[in-house]
């Protein structure tokens, strides 16, 4: 088990944190925005972690203090939700290509500034960011409860006012502002919970990482997540943390899979070398065949009638 | 800044703006059609580059699956250069059939097929990796024969020098310009494509065979993309398979500023981009990348139509 722990810890660990991301995209998109400003929230909120934990909080313990982590994720929510209300307010304005086309602008000023600020350590990034934990898998310590609570809260979203609030929105921007939902007020909210929530992430990837760069907010980043929500679904949570899951994981998954041994070569080295080529039929083929992604409202509802009958 | 630096970044500008212009086209003439953003667009743009080169008998490096490998033929540039456009055009008509048709045809969310463009871009990108490596790809010496290096626009006292370069992708830009309008206002074909951004379906009712002219708008977009990527790795070497991928978001940048879906908003909009970014300071060098995204923020927020868009109307 622990051999398993220690081979795997580092990508369980990726797998939550990919699960949480792709819920900070999904929130957003649950008023019917397609945002793609996730990435770079992710990068601030790993910057701000990288920069206080590197030049402020400086400890002589060998481990970097788990309270000062966690003062680091809130203040990385904080800076990030801010920034959420300043860029959300203007931009939400915006609507379905032109909301994507704005966050990808938001994005790429972000990526630049931090290849040339010294602050973030220019094009090299920071590096030799203090450990909380000894081993990788501990970092779920950190990360799986946020999930959980994560998890709680949106389940508790869907079903309270403020949820049905962004799903009006979604359906009918128009009838739901008649029904006299303020749909400006749930997008901002929307835009800047999901951007506080990749701020936080941002913050345990850059301890996890050890290391933070511009690369960490990229376009490609943006793509990834997308694929995250809209093939893992995008009409329940649910979807997205198991996209999330999945889609960072089948990376490794197609690798293991290449080393097994009796395929043949070409195939091995395909899977080995052209895992980005399958990841991107995937996205072709789940659009075209999935379009509510793998895991729909129907497919749950389903299953919960099936038990009810036994 | 004296007068002498102020027309040579001014016709630097030109040059690359005129680049971006015909990229933006085949953007926005997909975007007029379809009313999607075709994200692959930056892809095919770094894959036009590559036909070109192994059309001009360039050999691939040691990286990828073709390595070492060079086509038998060894074709001028200005010919590589059409069949290489074309043959990205070509891809573009795959690329219609793999990925936008079927969605079309169930009557999709087009964010969804904007989604499946980027699943295409992902796929390009990465066969172009695993096939010729990462590595940077400098084009055949003698690709434009025997032109000198650079020409001089001042006086011999007063010297304004201009990469010959950057003056044969200013023709070239401009004669595909030309050619693309004429066609596009003056041909009973482009009067049908006009037709069909007006309305499919009165179009399709009208005897217009909307899906072949979506197939012809493919390969003309995708034509155009190809074509620039050639002209700009002509003069800087093609930099890997991630080489369109800046471009085509720059490209995004071009249209939104110029209005989506307007043919001369998107000429106006890499004009206005690549004189602006040929006016960046030296010493803010490293911020030149962003340029084009924060004029492309104020502008989406200050008047998201574009300069020459029309002001979009809410359907209820």
């Amino acid at each position: 088990m622990s051999e398993f722990f220690s081979t795997y810890g580092s990508l369980i660990v990726s797998m939550v944190l990919g699960a949480l991301l792709g819920l900070s995209l999904y929130l957003p998109l649950m008023t019917g925005q397609l945002s793609l400003a996730s990435p770079g929230f992710y990068a601030l909120g790993g910057y701000t972690a990288a920069i206080l934990s590197t030049k402020v909080f400086t400890s002589t313990s060998d481990l970097f203090p788990i309270p000062l982590l966690l003062i680091e994720m809130v203040i990385a929510g904080v800076i990030s939700g801010l920034l959420g209300v300043v860029i959300g307010i203007p931009t939400l304005r915006l609507r379905g290509i032109y909301l994507a086309i704005a966050t990808i602008a938001f994005v790429e000023v972000l990526r630049v500034l931090s290849l040339n600020l010294e602050i973030t350590g220019s094009a090299v990034g920071i590096f030799g960011i203090p450990q909380p934990f000894q081993t990788q898998i501990e970092y779920l310590w950190i990360a799986l409860p946020l999930l959980l609570i994560a998890m709680v809260l949106f389940y508790r979203l869907e079903r309270i006012k403020v949820g049905r609030a962004f799903t009006a929105i979604r359906e009918d921007e128009l009838a739901a502002g008649a029904m006299g939902i303020n749909p400006t007020y749930y997008k901002v909210l929307a835009f800047t919970l999901g951007a506080i929530l990749a701020g936080v992430v941002g913050a345990i990837s850059a301890h996890f990482l050890n290391t933070w760069n511009a690369r960490q907010g990229t376009f490609d980043a943006s793509i990834i997540y997308l694929t995250f929500v809209l093939i893992g679904g995008s009409r329940t949570f649910l979807g997205s943390i198991v996209g999330g899951m999945v889609f960072t994981a089948l990376p490794e998954v197609l690798r293991s899979l290449a080393d097994t041994g009796g395929l043949p070569n070409w195939l091995a080295q395909f899977l080995r070398d052209g895992r980005l080529i399958i990841f991107g039929l995937l996205i072709v083929v789940g659009t075209i065949f999935f379009p509510q992604g793998l895991v729909t409202p129907d497919i749950l509802k389903k299953r919960k009638v099936k038990n009810k009958q036994i | 800044m004296d007068i002498n630096l102020f027309l040579q970044q001014f016709l630097n500008g030109l040059s690359i703006g005129s680049v971006y212009a015909i990229f933006a086209l085949g953007y926005t003439l997909v975007y007029s059609i379809l009313g999607i953003i075709n994200l692959a667009h930056g892809a095919v743009f770094t894959l036009g580059a590559y036909f070109t080169y192994a059309l001009m008998g360039g050999t691939f490096g040691f990286n990828g699956l073709l390595a070492n490998a060079t086509l038998p033929v060894k074709l001028p540039f200005a010919i590589a250069l059409i069949l290489g456009s074309s043959l990205a055009g070509l891809v573009g008509v795959a690329m219609e059939r793999i990925a936008f048709q079927p969605l079309r045809r169930k009557g999709s969310d087009p964010l969804l097929t904007v989604v499946s463009s980027l699943g295409v871009a992902v796929v390009i990108v990465n066969l172009i990796q695993y096939l010729v490596g990462a590595e940077s790809y400098t084009y055949p010496a003698g690709a434009y024969g025997s032109l000198p290096a650079s020409i001089n626009f001042g006086s011999p006292e007063n010297p304004i020098p201009i990469r010959s370069v950057q003056i044969v992708i200013f023709v070239v830009s401009v004669v595909f310009v030309a050619i693309l309008t004429y066609f596009i206002n003056s041909t009973k074909y482009g009067k049908a494509m006009q037709a069909i951004a007006e309305d499919p379906t009165t179009a399709s009712l009208l005897g217009i065979n909307t899906d072949g002219f979506i197939v012809l708008t493919f390969f003309i977009s995708s034509f155009l993309a190809g074509l620039a990527g050639t002209l700009v790795a002509s003069s800087v070497s093609i930099a890997g398979p991630y080489f369109g991928i800046a471009f085509g978001l720059r490209g995004l940048a071009v249209i939104v500023l110029g209005g989506l879906g307007s043919i001369p908003g998107a000429v106006l909009g890499g004009l206005v981009i690549g004189l602006v970014e040929a006016f960046v300071p030296g010493e803010y060098s490293g911020y030149k990348d962003a340029v084009a995204f924060a004029i492309l923020f104020v502008m989406l927020i200050v008047r998201p139509q574009g300069l020459l868009g029309r002001r979009f109307i809410q359907k209820v």
